[in-house]
């Protein structure tokens, strides 16, 4: 009686120990990726910043237009378009694929920028 | 980047909107100056100067209407404007039909083979002059004509 009420006691600690690990791991997990999750480019005087953005696969970028002119971010190679962003609107764009997205402004189109995703 | 791509030749990083506006702008307002010379020193020859160059800036204003347009719904996938866009659009618009609106004063006067212009195309004139600058202000404004490069 006294050696199975034991093994039980140990299974149960197993079994606690296994989960806390795996919640431990999982929030570290988490917190990696809320790391990593989202990036911001900012939008001001006719120009992205930063201009080159270098980003792990799975991030979200946020561009925000802090410009008192309308922009918008238009990928070269039409992976993705936004709409026409006002003074303080956002766009974002969830990279999901390992590749260089280079961009521009359609309204003006010198202004340009690169995402590079590993 | 292909050079015989219409949409590339028309818009990106070669926009003819802005290089083919500043046609009707100037035209336009000379057209005008010389108008108004023209009422001032009562010379047939100012009033055909400004006949020819209202009638330029008049045909001037379509490519620029349609190479406007044109990249609204191109580059912009035709969606609905706001703000600086919109009311460039609206002035843009209504600059162009002022401008036919002043030629074609002058047309008729012509046609009917009058002598003299009627007094009040000249407030109309004016009235144009403004709306055009500010519509060439606006453009200037969202080409970032101020900006850095």
């Amino acid at each position: 009686m006294r050696r199975s009420v034991s093994i039980a006691g140990l299974a149960a600690a197993l079994l606690l120990g296994t989960l806390g690990f795996g919640t431990g791991q999982k929030s570290y997990v988490a917190s990696a990726q809320e790391k990593t999750s989202t990036m911001e480019v900012k939008i001001d005087n006719f120009s992205f910043g930063p201009v080159e953005l270098t980003v792990p696969v799975g991030t979200t970028v946020t561009w925000t237009n802090r410009d008192d002119i309308p922009h918008t971010v238009v990928s070269t190679d039409k992976v993705f378009k936004s709409k026409v962003l006002d003074t303080d609107e956002k766009f974002s764009y969830t990279f999901s694929k390992a590749a260089t997205y280079p961009y521009f402004c359609s309204i003006h189109p010198k202004m340009t920028g690169k995402v590079i995703v590993q | 980047m292909h050079p015989f791509d219409i949409k590339t030749v028309v818009f990106a990083k070669h926009a003819q909107h802005v290089v083919l506006i500043h046609f009707p702008i100037a035209l336009f307002i000379i057209g005008v100056l010389f108008d108004f010379l023209a009422q001032w020193k009562t010379q047939r020859l100012l009033a055909a100067a400004a006949y020819y160059n209202l009638l330029v800036a008049a045909i001037a204003t379509i490519p620029v209407v349609l190479t406007g347009i044109l990249a609204w719904q191109w580059e912009l996938e035709g969606q609905k404007l706001k703000g600086i866009l919109l009311m460039h659009l609206v002035m843009g618009c209504v600059s162009s039909v002022l401008i036919w609106v002043v030629w074609l004063i002058h047309r008729r006067t012509r046609r009917k083979q009058e002598e003299v212009l009627p007094g009040y195309r000249l407030p109309i004139e004016a009235v144009a002059v403004v709306i055009v600058t500010l519509t060439g202000h606006l453009g200037g404004f969202l080409s970032g004509v101020n900006g850095p490069g």
